[in-house]
């Protein structure tokens, strides 16, 4: 038995038994905190959207009135979404509504500033279903759409056809 | 009905699976039911998924859905007279008792992990929106969605494995169901514990040194909490299960005449570039060590055939590419000499970066510097064709993956690095764990005796199971 525990043979235990021991002490809190961040939520079909929508509007269950009012505009026609160049949450907002949108085509228009006035003038209203805006504001001009939360605002131009 | 969807749509993924592994293994192998669950799991999703996509070109809707699960089930009646033999174990000790509850505990945190988060952007808009798309379309990816512009966000040239097992659930189930298609990820995990825990045994000959090895995975942070892990429905810890048990397969393949590995190394070979486009990198490099293992142990020439199965499916989905004119990703520019020598400034800080990453206690937190200590010690082993297999699987996809951006097209290639480099590595730290493994249970040459514990399940053993203690001759 003696034989067997050589020098070289402590030291390799001694060795490997410091390594796992030193990287559980260093995952331990991380993974710790990363399991108890957040509580267990109720899970639906749409939870991950809902959850990206709450973060990023306030919004609560948010995908579903999406989906319907999408739903409510012709199918044959696109609908664009515009974005804020730079910001994050705007172009987030803007992926998610795209992907709610199926199956609508989309187009992400991405806009200097805060105003797409320029880039909706240009928007012949006969070839568009809807407009999207992503923490933009929307021009006196076109009519008033539907508000999500804060920051999200749909606007339907023609009805189902 | 949610419980009984996921119950029939996981059944048949686990036929299909133990299906296809009852084929390749033939008898000839036994293997342990840790072993035989993992690889059930991972042939069963690549099938599932690449019966999918072929099928879908002939049928959609129910009929899909039908012709699908009669293949799933045919091959799991295959599979269940095939059966493959089980490899009992001995009477466990204490602490191998101890290190199973540990694991399952950490399972059960995993799965507890993947419900409380959502899904993760690139969970979402990577590879569940094509389950959602296909589903609404009987289970087809529209055309259309491969030219949309305003989708291109979501990537639609990306391989399909994860989401049309997504798919594969939702068809079950009867609805797109966001919070369900997470169920998937979990499940990887298990798979990749599972194999850390078999190969780990397998090449340490020691139970619970496997089982050590599987129950540190859970404590590598950006495998369990961080972005991308495993419970995020990412794509990247699948394809690290899967090219786990293609290097772990290939290292037992490396000892002469073991062909019931080598089979399963083609097999798990074959679909890692079907999980994801990086696992076109990780297929190259597997497959090169392949043509080392099939030279080196002068295997039959017609080893060379295990390479076909992956060409087939690489080159059936670039065609299926350019027939839908699927828009290109455009992170990376032309892969040129000219580019290559205009951007080699990038070198010393993409380095510099890789070393940053490595040292990210928070992200990896001890796990590169032991897996450094067990290169250290691999180093003077590189005469065993398995321990080269290992060394190359583990560092040419990191120096790879280093090299692809060179060729970033981000206008701050660092922040592509920041975004991605740790899901990178995770597809090759459970490699890590081998090499870990074969660093603690080195042994002097000079005592081979030491070494002989014919219970235990070895590399060597499954070559043939006749002559169970083959190694010892």
């Amino acid at each position: 038995m003696t034989s067997n525990w050589s020098c070289g043979r402590i030291a390799h235990l001694l060795l490997w038994c410091s390594l796992v021991v030193a990287l559980l002490t260093v995952s331990i809190p991380k993974i710790y905190s990363g399991a108890t961040e957040y509580p267990l939520r109720p899970g639906g079909a749409l939870h991950t959207t809902d959850s990206y929508l709450k973060f990023a509007t306030g919004a609560e269950g948010a995908s579903k009135n999406l989906i319907s009012m999408f739903d409510s505009m012709p199918v044959s026609k696109p609908i664009v979404i515009f974005i804020r160049k730079g910001d994050a949450f705007s172009s987030g907002l803007g992926m998610t509504t795209a992907y709610l949108a199926s199956p609508h085509a989309v187009r992400l228009c991405e806009i200097d500033g805060t105003h797409p006035d320029n880039e909706l003038s240009l928007i012949n209203p006969d070839k568009v279903a809807g407009v999207v805006l992503c923490r933009l504001t929307r021009p006196a001009w076109l009519p008033a759409g539907k508000v999500f939360g804060s920051g999200l605002e749909i606007v339907s131009i023609g009805g189902k056809g | 009905m949610n419980a009984l969807g996921l119950f029939g749509a996981f059944g048949t993924l686990f036929a299909a699976g133990y299906g296809l592994l009852a084929l390749l293994v033939c008898r000839s192998l036994r293997l342990s039911l840790t072993e035989q669950i993992a690889f059930s799991w991972l042939f069963g999703t690549g099938a599932v998924s690449l019966l999918l996509w072929v099928f879908g070109f002939l049928a959609d809707g129910l009929l899909l859905q039908g012709i699908v699960s009669v293949v799933c089930i045919s091959l799991g009646v295959v599979g269940w007279k095939l059966k493959t033999p089980l490899h009992i174990c001995s009477k466990p000790r204490w602490f191998e008792v101890v290190l199973t509850a540990v694991i399952t505990v950490e399972i059960a945190i995993v799965f507890y992990l993947s419900f409380v988060h959502t899904l993760g952007w690139d969970g979402l808009l990577n590879w569940e929106i094509k389950a959602r798309y296909a589903f609404a379309n009987g289970g087809v990816l529209p055309a259309a969605y491969f030219s949309d512009t305003g989708r291109a966000f979501s990537h639609p040239e990306y391989p399909l494995a994860v989401p049309f097992n997504e798919l594969w659930l939702y068809l079950w189930l009867g609805e797109s169901n966001q919070f369900c298609a997470k169920t998937i990820f979990p499940t990887f995990y298990v798979a990749g514990t599972f194999l850390v825990a078999a190969f780990t045994a397998r090449l340490s000959r020691r139970t619970w040194l496997g089982l050590l090895m599987a129950a540190l995975l859970f404590f590598v942070p950006q495998i369990t909490v961080e972005v991308g892990c495993a419970s995020a429905g990412y794509a990247d810890f699948p394809l690290s299960a899967f090219y786990l048990a293609a290097a772990g397969c290939l290292f037992c393949a490396s000892k002469q005449g073991n062909d019931v590995f080598f089979r399963l190394y083609a097999a798990s070979l074959a679909l890692l570039p079907w999980v994801k486009r990086d696992g076109l990198i990780l297929w190259t490099v597997a497959a090169a060590c392949g043509v080392f293992v099939i030279l080196r142990t002068r295997k039959s020439p017609l080893s060379f055939f295990a390479f076909l199965p992956g060409i087939v499916i690489i080159c059936g989905w670039r065609l299926y590419l350019t027939a839908t004119h699927a828009l290109q990703a455009v992170d990376f520019l032309p892969f040129n000499l000219e580019t290559l020598r205009t951007h080699l400034n990038r070198a010393l800080p993409l380095l510099s970066a890789l070393v940053a990453e490595f040292c990210s206690l928070p992200t990896w937190s001890l796990f590169w510097f032991i897996v450094a200590v067990a290169l250290l010690y691999a180093l003077p082993r590189m005469r065993d064709p398995g321990v080269v297999v290992l060394l190359v699987a583990l560092v040419a996809p990191i120096v790879l993956y280093l090299s692809l951006y060179l060729f970033s097209s981000w206008p701050n290639y660092l922040d592509h690095v920041g975004l991605s480099i740790s899901r990178l590595l995770m597809q090759v730290a459970p490699i890590g764990f081998l090499l870990i493994v074969l660093a603690i249970s080195r042994r002097p040459e000079k005592h081979p005796q030491r070494v002989q514990m014919p219970n235990r399940a070895t590399c060597a053993i499954a070559c043939s199971e006749r002559t169970a203690v083959v190694e010892l001759a």
